[in-house]
């Protein structure tokens, strides 16, 4: 028996295929459920085996046909009709057609979906976020689903929307088997069940807590994998996903702490990858405060904080600064009347402040986050050198923080925080997602400063058909906010991503998630 | 006996009712809303509000006038009566079906970080002990000092880049490397690996398991070590040691078998009282491993404020407190005569 066990022991070598790509990610998934997930982790995992209607090109925000080959809206962009891609079939074997697209739609829109399974939990929260309500709703965008025929969708809106397919492009947005669903029921999206899309990679297993495995999509209409097998791991731990990959355990993964660039590039082995920037980490300041409720007040502030000198001292250079609210791939849509943000100026900051009555300062809370975000990957610092820089100019700051899930509803509580850090990370490349996140009516409420004016060009921005025409609704938004200077945009950070030599052909997108179709290991891992 | 054991697992039981009421409303009094915390930056008043509502977290606590069982505690109850405690808010996946494919993975390590603990801590308390005062004593304290001070995730970081990053000898973190997979039996991969006839996956999951076990069992190591040095300390000052002596008994012959064996009773306890102290050690260490167990789930869900999954994962931990403890109890009997329960 003894020597039964050892001989087992020897004679077992591992069976795992040369081509196994190993990705760590930032966590565990929340659900492979498409249409009910708001985060990142979830939709990394989710890019890989699900297609969206309209995609992105490689690495950048622009439209690229996805299930559908093309789309159109009538004149006034308040109907879009979605041409579908022929002959692509789902990973089950069902034919991915109209109906398949209208039964995911629906049952992510309509409430009363029986396939929606909400009596089971399901809330598909993000259509309410990014598309204004759910099927009756009065802020709903969508007014109908319609299957025009076989290959064609139709989708009527309440009003203009000329961002519909942008929106629909967004990662949360997986189209997935609609017998699957049908046959896993409220179990569809749990490691218990199979996760079926079209996409590149094929679900095999979600080892709970573990990992996530898939095979290539030999059939896949679009560019084929390259790889026999993709991992992906969860490694919540930035300093772990840096360790995996310094042995070798894993072959890449994002989101490294921007102080590890030094570590990655001293290192022969790995390769630092930047991800486009596609977020903003601003200051923002409310109206409730009787300091900063006056314009020059708030300008003033605006002029002391030194962007530049933060970005390099805690980002590693792995940021922008001196940009405005909207990242760099969108700076189209900035005006040229008014410079992107506020020049540093210590000096002409002091006399504003004077000029405002306060020649002798005021004292503020400035409030910054427990967790590192994206666009902060280390707040606590940067509240520091944020208030140094205010005491310059006579301003004295007291830096609070609470718990995140309180910080984020407390900011929106009456009376809100003085000033605080937040941020933002993009869905989709058009600016309305940027400033309808923090201005006008759906937007937070934590500044009190809400303008009909501002309400009224989001409302022209989102009906503008053209870039051209975005462009000017924009910039004036762009000089309005830019003068009344509640929002500080500090800096728009590139995420710091690694991968291990023999990893080619990776193109992260600015949103922050991508296919691995385009990767190949080259050489020996 | 019979009585006795009768008598404890209907404490238990009631032990659990409290725990489960303390816990629901304790979860729902830390600040910070579940909602808010699933829609992150994107939780406006508004969204958030309408979030609370499709979760059912809008309705009362525990009696709701218009209907009393559609309140959120009776419903819970009667669905943890029958054996369901609920899902996940957000991921919709069963708290039991995660209890029982995680379970294993942070009893495996517990038990790991136990006998490292033990085996590693027990022999340096007994040379401490027999030799006092002398510079192994002192070395045996100093060990114990850092073990109890350093935060376990300062040290599972330090392991992890020294042992997998810099030497390359073991891997850093997770439970088993993805060239294998093993079909569960019971649970623990080592038993399962050994089950299934496959040697490779056995090493394997040996190796991943030595490095988060040495973090969750430095601080039970630094304990043991230092309960074993008093309590020997003390038994070797008693009168029947001193007897034993002067019958002539070799020194190691008294050490071992009378001293050692009551000097064991306090250790015992101890190992009782650390359950729960592993448990809540796990939560940092399978978080800095990525270790799929009961802690990083329960850790993830309080900053996520999932509170099914919070409540289900504290009654559990007491559950499992609650039966090492009575095992801890029963042992004793077995361990000194003149304990008796009846």
């Amino acid at each position: 028996m003894k020597k039964l066990f050892l001989t087992a022991l020897l004679a077992t070598l591992p069976a795992a295929s040369a081509a196994t790509l190993v990705f760590g990610n930032n966590g565990e998934p929340v659900s492979l459920e498409s249409g009910n997930i708001t985060d990142g982790i979830s939709i990394l995992v989710q890019r890989q085996i699900y297609d969206t209607l309209v995609d992105f090109k490689n690495g950048t925000t622009d439209l690229a046909p996805g299930l559908a080959t093309s789309w159109s809206s009538n004149a006034n962009a308040t109907s879009w009709t979605f041409k579908l891609r022929p002959n692509v079939k789902f990973h089950d074997g069902t034919a991915m057609n109209a109906d398949a697209i209208v039964f995911n739609l629906r049952r992510w829109w309509d409430k009363a979906d029986p396939y929606g399974f909400r009596d089971q939990g399901r809330t598909f929260e993000i259509i309410g976020d990014l598309l204004g309500g759910y099927k009756g709703d009065p802020t709903a965008v969508i007014k109908d689903i319609v299957k025009v025929d076989n290959m064609t969708v139709r989708v009527d809106l309440n009003k203009p929307s000329s961002v519909l397919p942008n929106v629909l492009a967004a990662g949360y947005f997986g189209i997935a088997s609609p017998a699957a669903i049908k046959k896993d029921g409220a179990k569809y999206g749990t490691p218990a069940s199979k996760a079926v899309g079209t996409g590149p990679f094929i679900f095999q297993s979600w080892r709970t807590g573990d990992r996530v495995v898939m095979t290539p999509n030999k059939s896949y209409w679009g560019e084929k994998a390259k790889v026999d097998e993709l991992v992906i791991r969860n490694i919540k731990d930035a300093s772990q996903r840096l360790n995996e990959m310094k042995a070798g355990t894993i072959d890449f993964a994002n989101d490294l702490t921007p102080d590890s660039l030094k570590s990655v590039q001293a290192d022969k082995n790995l390769v630092a990858v930047k991800r486009p920037s596609f977020n903003v980490g601003f200051v923002s300041m409310n109206n409730r405060n009787q300091y900063l409720k006056n314009d020059k007040v708030r300008q003033a502030l605006s002029m002391a904080i030194n962007k530049k000198a933060i970005v390099d001292a805690f980002w590693n250079g792995l940021a922008v600064s001196n940009a405005s609210f909207l990242p760099p791939v969108l700076a189209w849509a900035n005006s040229s009347k008014v410079p992107a943000d506020y020049k540093f100026d210590p000096a002409a900051a002091k006399k504003m402040l004077a000029d405002a009555g306060y020649p002798n300062g005021i004292s503020i809370d400035l409030w910054y986050m427990p967790v590192s975000r994206p666009y902060f990957p280390n707040p606590k610092p940067i509240a520091e050198a944020i208030a140094a820089d205010l005491s310059a100019i006579g301003v004295k700051v007291t830096l609070k923080t609470e718990d995140w899930a309180k910080y984020l509803q407390d900011r929106n509580a009456e009376p809100g925080f003085d000033m605080y850090m937040i941020g933002w990370t993009g869905d989709y490349g058009d600016p309305d997602n940027f400033y309808g996140a923090y201005y006008g009516q759906n937007g937070s409420s934590d500044i009190s400063w809400n303008p009909p004016e501002v309400q009224k060009l989001l409302e022209q921005g989102r009906a503008a058909t053209t870039q051209a025409a975005k462009a000017k609704v924009y910039a004036q938004l762009h000089e309005l906010t830019y003068n009344a200077a509640y929002r500080v945009p500090i800096a728009h950070s590139q995420p710091l991503a690694a991968a291990r030599s023999y990893v080619k052909g990776w193109v992260p997108s600015p949103l922050g998630s991508e296919s691995f179709n385009t990767i190949s290991i080259d050489g020996k891992k | 006996m019979g009585s006795y054991l009768i008598r404890r697992v209907v404490r238990t039981l009631l032990v659990m009712l409290g725990i489960s009421l303390v816990v629901f409303v304790f979860v729902r009094s830390i600040p910070g809303d579940p909602a808010v915390a699933m829609l992150g930056e994107r939780a406006t008043p508004e969204a958030a509000a309408a979030l609370r509502e499709q979760l059912g977290l809008n309705k009362p606590w525990f009696f709701n006038p218009a209907n009393p069982m559609d309140a959120q505690y009776p419903k819970y109850m009667g669905a943890l009566l029958q054996g369901d405690l609920g899902s996940g808010l957000k991921s919709n996946i069963p708290v039991i079906s995660e209890l029982k494919s995680r379970f294993p993975a942070t009893a495996e390590l517990s038990v790991a970080a136990l006998l490292f603990a033990l085996v590693v801590g027990m022999p340096t308390g007994i040379l401490a002990a027999l030799r006092r005062n002398s510079g192994w004593d002192n070395l045996a304290t100093g060990i114990s000092l850092v073990g109890v001070s350093m935060p376990v995730f300062w040290l599972g970081l330090l392991l992890s880049y020294f042992f997998a990053v810099k030497l390359g000898w073991l891997p850093p973190s997770a439970r088993l490397g993805y060239e294998y997979t093993i079909e569960p039996v019971t649970g623990f991969y080592l038993i399962d690996s050994v089950i299934r006839g496959n040697g490779g996956a056995f090493w394997d999951a040996l190796k991943h398991l030595i490095l988060p076990a040495i973090a969750l069992g430095s601080i039970p190591l630094a304990i043991i070590s230092r309960i074993t040095r008093s309590s020997l300390l003390d038994v070797l000052g008693q009168d029947y040691v001193r007897t034993a002596r002067a019958k002539g008994l070799a020194a190691n012959a008294v050490t071992i078998k009378h001293a050692l064996r009551n000097a064991l009773l306090p250790v015992v306890t101890v190992i009782g009282l650390q359950a729960g102290a592993l448990l809540g050690g796990a939560v940092l260490t399978e978080t800095i491993f990525s270790w799929p167990g009961i802690g990083s789930w329960v850790y993830e869900a309080i900053s996520q404020r999932d509170y099914p999954i919070i409540q289900g994962g504290v009654i559990f931990a007491a559950l499992v407190v609650s039966v090492v403890n009575l095992l801890v109890d029963l042992s004793y009997a077995a361990l000194d005569p003149r304990i008796q329960y009846n």
